[in-house]
């Protein structure tokens, strides 16, 4: 009986119904979109932020101070203290390894080109450089080095350099008595426009400095830091030192690359890592709110919904009411069809809404955004309950009226 | 007659209005907070980035090593915030270290990425430290240190994970005496308005011909990428919220008409034209959007205003825009007066005595 009476109301207006349920589910789309793009931006905008730069200078740990100025250092290069080339891959396993983006190994040097000093600095190319520096403007191309190739005479050249010297990509350089061919021509904007970039391997055969580096540029995807983060490690409980060493902030990365490379200091680089918190911070919490309104918006809209479908339905309470039902087996069936109904328009709405997260998604990034497995079934959920909610207070004015006056017309 | 209608049919049915009401209403709000932020978000996300410091640098042309002061107050007219900075390598203590000639007054905004302990500001006869020099020569703050001969007050030590880590901070005015340099500093560096620094980039260049200005591109180009991103993504979720709210709006109006057949039957009973039924039907939704507009507006406002200020602080809680209004109101009176019509053809099918009699 219970089930002939949903079945039939289902049958009976399946427009009403069809728009009923089409309204909650553009209640659900709207908020499972919403709660997909703000869940999956942060991550997007954090990559983003990535351009400015490595976050982290890894450098050896120095008895002695670097004088250097402009990269060009003013001590006698007897005294400079390095790193190894196989202490590079060992930053790719540290416990945040994935969250590492670039890592760019780098031996600095001086070089004379006719009567100019020229700081000079072996790199990595392809892996290193232009991983971590993506906003630089490059006249000609990058140097291909996925190769390793110590003989490798390719060079590129800082736009202030290449303009004192007259080079532009395709013409020929003299460099520690060899002849370097400039590929390509970097603006910047900041001190690389006066240095000149070989291959790494190369700088180390060409200055005698083989398998040592300088320093290392990491970049890596952190969590802005809270209050948390500013504890001093050392004076933390096992629990908390746990709990900092598990979170991707940038110190606790810093530290686990000083765990891998005993003889190095990894420093934040404050300039790109502080500022990158905050940003990130402001755009999460404005999406928030946006999310939150957006939230409100869709839980009335389903509501409001719920409500109207039993305000039109006051006689057909009435009239099972004067047949003897009870409130409570009304109150079921009202229940159990605003139940599917929500159901249905819940599951309809977060199957379109994650469709246009990830609409979202490409447009801005170009990457479909990743929503978490667990939102759907949460949005249809919510669905359900909220429709039930709004369902409530129409339903019990409905089953107060006395089903004579109603039938007749008089409520 | 047809407004005493209109009035007694607004009260009438007042519980179910008023479900159609907020409805709206929420619909607006919604318009006006998404309309207001969306306005402001590129302005503020830009200023966010005042962090990073420096976006423009001017450094000495080819072959030279200085560049002249004036460039300060060049910069400073053109409305930038600017600092000039000058390196050289000194002796402080016995030991080679690389000395910083700062304008402490003005270097502030650009260096608040800088973590002191301590004083932020050295005076004549004072200097801070970067955090690897004062441990390599045991410094800390009220250490007394000799610079290039003269006493020198430790008053902060800085940590900025960068050059000035290993160099010490001086102001700008006593290294240049001591050096006997005049009038110049080694780089200036400046900051200006993101949506205008090519701009800003060509009248400084212009100012100072012997110099050359450079554009940082990494922070110039992040900011630029971040904003248009957060700005777009603000875009398209608001045009889907909008969209769908406005589907799930004419959703409601549609069955304010459809549920109304007996009275249309009624009306047509007693003689009413079915145009003037019509536009009894579109008055009302008019009357009900344009309350539910103006309802929307001031929550809306007062929600973005809120949202601005949690967001951005004190300092960004211009993000209320009036000029909402306008737009607001026209598409919730649009809207309604859209989902309002789309049943209306039915008042034209539909028979009095059929729908009187019950069938």
């Amino acid at each position: 009986m219970f089930i002939r009476l949903i079945a039939e109301s289902m049958r009976r207006s399946p427009g009403r119904k069809a728009m009923a349920a089409a309204a909650v589910a553009m209640g659900c789309a709207v908020a499972t979109a919403m709660l997909g793009v703000m869940l999956d931006v942060g991550d997007r905008m954090n990559r983003e932020l990535r351009s400015l730069g490595a976050n982290l200078a890894v450098r050896p740990r120095a008895q002695t101070l670097p004088v250097e100025i402009g990269g060009v250092s003013y001590r006698p290069v007897s005294s400079e203290e390095y790193l190894n080339d196989s202490d590079v891959p060992k930053i790719k396993t540290i416990f945040w390894h994935l969250n590492v983006t670039s890592v760019a190994p780098s031996l600095k040097s001086v070089v004379r080109i006719r009567d100019i000093e020229a700081p000079v600095e072996g790199v990595w190319f392809q892996k290193g450089l232009r991983a971590s520096a993506s906003a630089w403007k490059v006249d000609g191309q990058w140097v291909d080095d996925s190769q390793p190739d110590p003989n490798g005479r390719e060079c590129m050249i800082g736009s202030a350099l290449a303009r004192r010297l007259g080079v532009s990509p395709g013409s020929d350089l003299a460099l520690f008595g060899k002849t370097f061919h400039v590929q390509g021509v970097l603006t910047t904007g900041d001190e690389e426009e006066d240095r000149v970039f070989v291959r790494l391997e190369a700088l180390q055969q060409l200055t005698g400095r083989p398998g040592r580096v300088t320093q290392i540029l990491v970049g890596a995807l952190t969590k802005p830091e809270d209050e948390f983060a500013r504890k001093d490690p050392a004076k933390m409980t096992p629990v908390e030192y746990d709990r900092w060493y598990c979170t991707p902030y940038v110190t606790s990365i810093a530290h686990q690359i000083e765990e891998v490379i005993p003889a190095a200091v990894a420093r934040p680089i404050w300039r790109v890592a502080d500022n990158e918190g905050r940003v990130l911070g402001k755009i999460r919490g404005l999406l928030l709110l946006v999310a939150l309104a957006a939230l409100i918006s869709a839980g009335l809209t389903v509501w409001s919904v719920t409500a109207t479908t039993v305000m039109e339905r006051r006689s057909e309470i009435a009239i099972m009411q004067a047949m003897g039902a009870t409130d409570w087996s009304v109150g079921a069936v009202f229940a159990a069809e605003l139940g599917i109904l929500g159901a249905v328009g819940g599951i309809a709405g977060s199957v379109a809404g994650a469709q246009l997260a990830h609409w979202v998604g490409r447009a801005v990034f170009d990457l479909a955004a990743q929503l978490p497995p667990l939102l759907a079934p949460l949005v249809v959920l919510l669905a359900v309950l909220l429709s039930l909610a709004g369902a409530a207070q129409p339903l019990r004015r409905a089953l107060q009226a006395p089903p004579a006056a109603v039938l007749r017309g008089d409520a | 007659m047809f407004w005493r209608y209109i009035a007694s049919a607004l009260r009438f049915r007042r519980r179910r209005l008023l479900v159609a009401f907020c409805a709206l209403a929420v619909a607006a709000t919604l318009a006006t907070v998404l309309f207001s932020v969306y306005s402001d978000i590129e302005r503020k996300m830009r200023h966010e980035f005042r962090g990073y410091g420096a976006n423009l640098i001017v450094a000495p042309a080819d072959g030279a090593t200085t560049v002249p002061l004036e460039g300060v107050a060049e910069a400073e007219r053109l409305g930038l915030v600017s600092a000039p900075f000058l390196y050289t390598p000194g002796r402080v203590n016995g030991e080679n270290v690389v000395l910083a000639g700062v304008d402490f007054q003005r270097s502030g905004p650009l260096t608040s990425y800088w973590r002191v302990a301590g004083e932020r500001i050295a005076d004549d006869g004072e200097c801070l430290a970067g955090v690897r020099a004062a441990a390599h020569l045991r410094l800390e703050p009220g250490s007394r240190v000799e610079v290039e001969g003269s006493p020198c007050v430790v008053r902060g030590i800085v940590t900025s994970g960068g050059p000035e880590d290993s160099q010490i901070l001086l102001p700008l005015r006593r290294l240049a005496e001591s050096r006997g340099i005049q009038g110049a500093a080694s780089v200036i560096q400046a900051r200006g308005d993101g949506q205008r620094l090519e701009e800003l980039r060509d009248d400084l260049a212009r100012a100072l011909p012997e110099t050359e200005v450079r554009l940082l591109r990494a922070v110039a180009e992040t900011e630029a990428a971040v904003a248009l991103k957060v700005k777009r993504t603000l875009f398209l979720l608001a045009a889907l919220i909008l969209g769908i709210t406005v589907l799930c709006v004419a959703n409601n109006f549609t069955a304010l008409v459809l549920e109304r057949k007996r009275e249309i039957g009624l009306l047509k009973a007693i003689g009413a034209g079915e145009r003037r039924i019509a536009a009894l039907f579109v008055c009302e939704a008019l009357m009900l959007a344009l309350a539910s507009a103006l309802a929307g507006y001031g929550v809306g406002l007062g929600a973005a205003w809120w949202i601005g200020r949690s967001v951005f602080g004190p300092v960004g809680a211009v993000g209320v825009d009036f000029q909402a209004l306008f737009p607001v109101a026209l598409t919730t009176l649009a809207m309604a007066a859209i989902a309002t019509s789309l049943p209306l053809a039915r008042i034209w099918k539909i028979e009095a005595a059929a729908v009187l009699r019950g069938e």
